[in-house]
């Protein structure tokens, strides 16, 4: 009971310090912090695969993503530009409506039957055994049987991303690649003087 | 043999669609071309006589439309007439046509209209099915159309080219109604089994198809007050009145009867209506004959005069009489309408017969034309027209019609009257084409330049005086077949193709037959009499100018505005849908439709422009936008979710 | 007082709610995405503590998938980032408005 609480107000901390940072590199230190208190709270549920995965996944391979993004922009012309804020007052009425919205759903929350006791890890029986709820076997043994069309679609959802990412990012810049199609240039570097000319 | 029929009715369709893509090519190729197909339709339908002519005829099915209901051709003994009528007349007007308008700059169009005319036609009455003739009636409608405002840069003749349009329409919509009753009532489309159970139908019902067609019939056939449109209809060229005008197309409503005399020989009381209307009809045109300047104008009023002579006939159901006259008219009247239209040219397209006079010596062929034209026309013994006229007479007086009979021996006179009348006129007396046209009494809006496109070049006379000379032969001839009363030739080609009508009561006949010829003869010869004194004497002839000024300037108000029924109709219909017209165009239109449409586009625009701010391009409000819907989703689960439970 | 249900998803939902007011009112695409990232996980918390009550391993197979598309997203989201920075030459938000109405 304790540690839930502690996590959960340490939960709560690390998410407000990531979204009210100015720079983006504290946010994702406070992200990261964020990733390793759920990950913590997923072993008290008894999640530990998860747990584990939260770690690895989100804290190893996304973050260092947002990571490496932010050193890529930030090389070279300095640090972030920022230019007129053209929503200068949403806060106010996004906080509001946050809160009005929280609210609608403690609302909910408190109107149904949801106080099922959630016992602690211990209570369920020993870490690591095939037939132990939560278990890396228990969760094996569902992904790659009764669940294994879940976790096909997670590899396509992963090879398409790769490709759109590739596609995205890959060659975003036309303007440095010399002779792919150099008709295709001509043609392009021709028409521009006939459009100046009609100005 | 059915190939045969396929082409006598597809040839000239072939035709129009040569000449017409082809034109600039074929140049004054196109006139020997359209008369080939003519004629090779003429041999075709000729070489089916002997089996088109007996019981059944010969038929075709082309096109099964819905399983049962069917599109065919069908050549029996009336589309047979109509058939050598069309292509044989025609064939020789389509050569007429080649001298005619040899120096058209549109010959090759003419052409391609004249055999889509002939098409047409041939639709109308070889088809089986009434469907068939509708689309046969409305397509010579269009032919017409195109011929007679084939001029198209006289307003005139555009303008009269749409009334004809417009009034044919409205004897289409007749037929429309009609068939779509008989298809109600009978479930066929096809005439046989139209007529096979004719008599199953009831009275009402065929009372409005009887008349429903006739409402078709009059307006093809320029009766009256449908016929306002048969006079204007001379706007077009001269051999286009003769063919169309006058030989084929306005005597389509006779076929239409006479096809339908299965139906109208149950239905009296259509049968004396038709029987009235034509008799109305042939007094009117007689009588308005009597007061036209022009020309063709004469000959159009005497078309309408004769043709209400035809639907008489049929009316009272002495369809071989109303054929018959039919088959004559066909012939004179051509003959009259050729030997008009060579006046005419040799007078460059002066139309007015003030202007003529003399024309004897200068164009004897064409005197002798006219001459044996208007001796048919006006029923003189042993000429074709006496047969036919004489048949329809008396076949009024068989049948209990005795008003009738009065009014056709007098219109019969009144036709000599005037036929004279032009005849003295036109060909006797000093020549009058110089004297001016104030001394004639001639506005001056009667004369519009018809010249314009004509070029010096001329083509050989015999090209136009070939028709003519062979038309004399059936001028003359063609009513000696029915000569022998009910065991001639004529009435033996019919058989019993169109029953027997239930209308013949069979009265004590007053007068035989022979002394009814005779009396018609006496009227005439009172008419051509008067014609003379009035037109012809020496003294008449020294005086012509001063004679037809005083004619002119004293012609009654009635016979001037044809008895006001262009007027009439002005009134009572065009004036209306004028004004409708004006109401929609300036209130209705603007106010109402045109505002709606203007308000539901501002009202777009407005909603756009709401819209609009919405769409402002930033991702946050886009953001914040799906963080309200989510709310909102949120508090119906909240309250109404659980509400509910 | 034990820990129940209800605990887990009320901070599932505070921490849910801390995202979205951060999707809002940030500008910088990058912290966007972290907040993103943050509505991720407060679902997840909720999924692995209803799968927890109810011993019912499904809700882990679910926060497994949506680990997955998370990493895509970010993946994903970052590319443009860079793509759009590459052509802007700068990261912020109310600059790309190029699809105002």
């Amino acid at each position: 009971m304790i540690p839930f609480y502690v996590l959960a107000v340490l939960l709560i901390a690390s998410a407000v310090f990531t979204v009210t940072q100015k720079s983006p590199v504290y946010s994702v230190v406070g992200l990261l912090a964020n990733f390793l208190v759920l990950a913590a709270l997923y072993f008290t549920l008894n999640a530990e695969f998860l747990g584990i995965i939260q770690i690895v996944v989100y804290s190893g391979a996304i973050l260092m993503l947002f990571v490496f993004v932010i050193a890529l922009l930030s090389s070279g012309i300095g640090p972030f530009a920022e230019g007129p804020n053209r929503m200068p007052r949403v806060a106010i009425p996004a906080i509001v409506t946050t809160a009005i919205a929280f609210g609608f759903l403690a609302f909910g929350i408190s109107h149904v039957p949801l106080g099922v006791p959630v016992p602690h890890a211990t209570t369920i029986g020993p870490v690591g055994n095939a037939n132990v709820f939560g278990s890396v076997g228990d969760f094996g043994v569902a992904l790659f049987t009764v669940q294994l069309l879940p976790f096909e679609v997670t590899a396509f959802i992963l090879m398409v991303a790769v490709i759109g990412v590739v596609l995205l990012a890959g060659d975003a810049a036309p303007q440095r690649t010399h002779g792919s199609h150099p008709k295709s240039r001509l043609k392009s570097a021709d028409r521009e003087p006939i459009v100046k000319a009609g100005r | 043999m059915n190939a045969l029929l396929l082409a006598c009715w597809l040839l000239p369709l072939a035709g129009a669609i040569v000449i017409w893509a082809f034109g600039p090519q074929l140049r004054r190729g196109a006139g020997p071309l359209g008369s080939a197909v003519v004629f090779a339709s003429l041999a075709c339908a000729g070489s089916l006589f002997s089996q088109a002519s007996n019981e059944t005829g010969v038929g075709e099915t082309l096109v099964t439309w819905i399983p049962g209901y069917t599109f065919g051709l069908r050549l029996d003994a009336l589309s047979l007439l109509w058939t050598l009528i069309i292509t044989g007349v025609g064939g020789l007007i389509h050569v007429y046509s080649i001298g005619y308008m040899w120096s058209d700059r549109a010959f090759a169009r003419f052409f391609a209209y004249l055999n889509f005319f002939v098409f047409s036609m041939l639709t109308l009455v070889l088809s089986d099915n009434v469907v068939g003739l509708l689309v046969g009636w409305g397509l010579v409608g269009l032919a017409s159309y195109f011929l007679i405002g084939f001029w198209f840069y006289k307003p005139t003749a555009v303008a009269a080219a749409r009334k004809a349009f417009v009034i044919n329409v409205v004897g289409d919509i007749g037929i429309m109604f009609a068939i779509f009753a008989l298809f109600a009532s009978t479930g066929s489309i096809a005439y046989a089994d139209i007529f096979a159970k004719a008599g199953t139908l009831p009275v009402g019902v065929l009372i409005a198809v009887c008349l429903g067609l006739f409402v078709g019939a009059a307006a093809k056939s320029a009766q009256v007050p449908l016929h306002t449109w048969l006079p204007d209809a001379m706007e077009g060229p001269t051999p286009v009145s003769a063919l169309i005008h006058a030989a084929t197309m306005v005597t389509a409503g006779v076929y239409l009867i006479a096809r339908f005399a299965p139906l109208y020989n149950l239905s009296p009381t259509a049968q004396s209506i038709v029987a009235i209307v034509g008799g109305i009809t042939m007094l009117t045109g007689a009588v308005l004959g009597i007061a036209q300047w022009d020309i063709k104008r004469i000959l159009a009023y005497s078309t309408m005069s004769q043709i209400g002579y035809m639907i008489m006939g049929v009316g009272v159901g002495a369809y071989q009489a109303g054929v018959l006259h039919f088959f004559t008219h066909a012939f004179f009247k051509a003959q009259l309408f050729l030997g008009a239209g060579i006046i005419i040219h040799a007078l460059n397209d002066e139309q007015d017969v003030r202007k003529m006079g003399g024309l004897y010596r200068r164009m004897p062929f064409a005197f002798w034309a006219m001459l044996l034209g208007t001796l048919a026309i006006i029923g003189f013994p042993f000429f074709s027209g006496s047969y036919s006229k004489d048949a329809v007479i008396y076949g009024t007086l068989e049948r209990g019609h005795g008003i009738l009979y009065v009014a056709g021996i007098l219109t019969a006179g009144i036709t000599a009257f005037y036929m004279f009348r032009m005849i003295f006129v036109v060909f006797f007396g000093p020549e009058r084409d110089d004297v001016p046209d104030v001394a004639l009494a001639i506005p001056e809006a009667a004369h519009v330049a018809h010249a314009e496109d004509h070029d010096a070049a001329h083509a050989p006379e015999w090209l136009m005086r070939l028709p003519v000379a062979i038309l004399m032969v059936p001028t003359v001839a063609a009513g000696w077949l029915s000569i022998g009363g009910n065991t001639s030739p004529w009435y033996r080609y019919f058989g019993t193709l169109f029953g027997t009508s239930e209308n013949v009561n069979a009265p004590p006949l007053p007068i035989p037959e022979l002394a009814s010829q005779f009396i018609v003869y006496a009227v005439v010869t009172v008419g051509v009499v008067i014609a003379y004194l009035r037109y012809g004497t020496p003294a008449a002839l020294r005086g012509s100018v001063e004679r037809l000024r005083a004619e002119a300037l004293a012609m009654p108000v009635a016979l001037e505005r044809a008895f006001w029924f262009d007027d009439a109709i002005a009134f009572a219909i065009v004036r209306p849908a004028q004004a409708l017209g004006a109401f929609i165009g300036r209130v209705l239109d603007p106010h109402v439709i045109d505002a709606a449409v203007r308000d539901i586009a501002w009202l777009a625009g407005a909603l756009g422009l709401v819209a609009r701010a919405l769409q402002n391009g930033l991702v946050r409000t886009y953001a914040f936008t799906i963080a309200i819907g989510a709310a909102c989703f949120i508090a119906y689960f909240a309250f109404v979710g659980i509400a509910g439970r | 007082m034990s820990v129940e249900l209800t605990n887990y998803v009320t901070l599932s939902a505070v921490m849910f709610f801390i995202g979205v007011a951060g999707v809002i009112v940030r500008r910088n695409p990058l912290i966007v995405l972290m907040a993103i990232e943050l509505m991720f996980n407060a679902a997840n918390l909720a999924l692995v503590a209803f799968s927890r009550a109810w011993v019912n391993n499904a809700g882990h197979i679910f926060v497994f998938l949506v680990v997955t598309v998370a990493a895509a997203e970010a993946a994903i989201g970052l590319a443009i980032v860079v793509a759009v920075f590459r052509r802007a030459k700068n990261v912020d938000l109310d600059e790309v408005a190029g699809m105002h109405g």
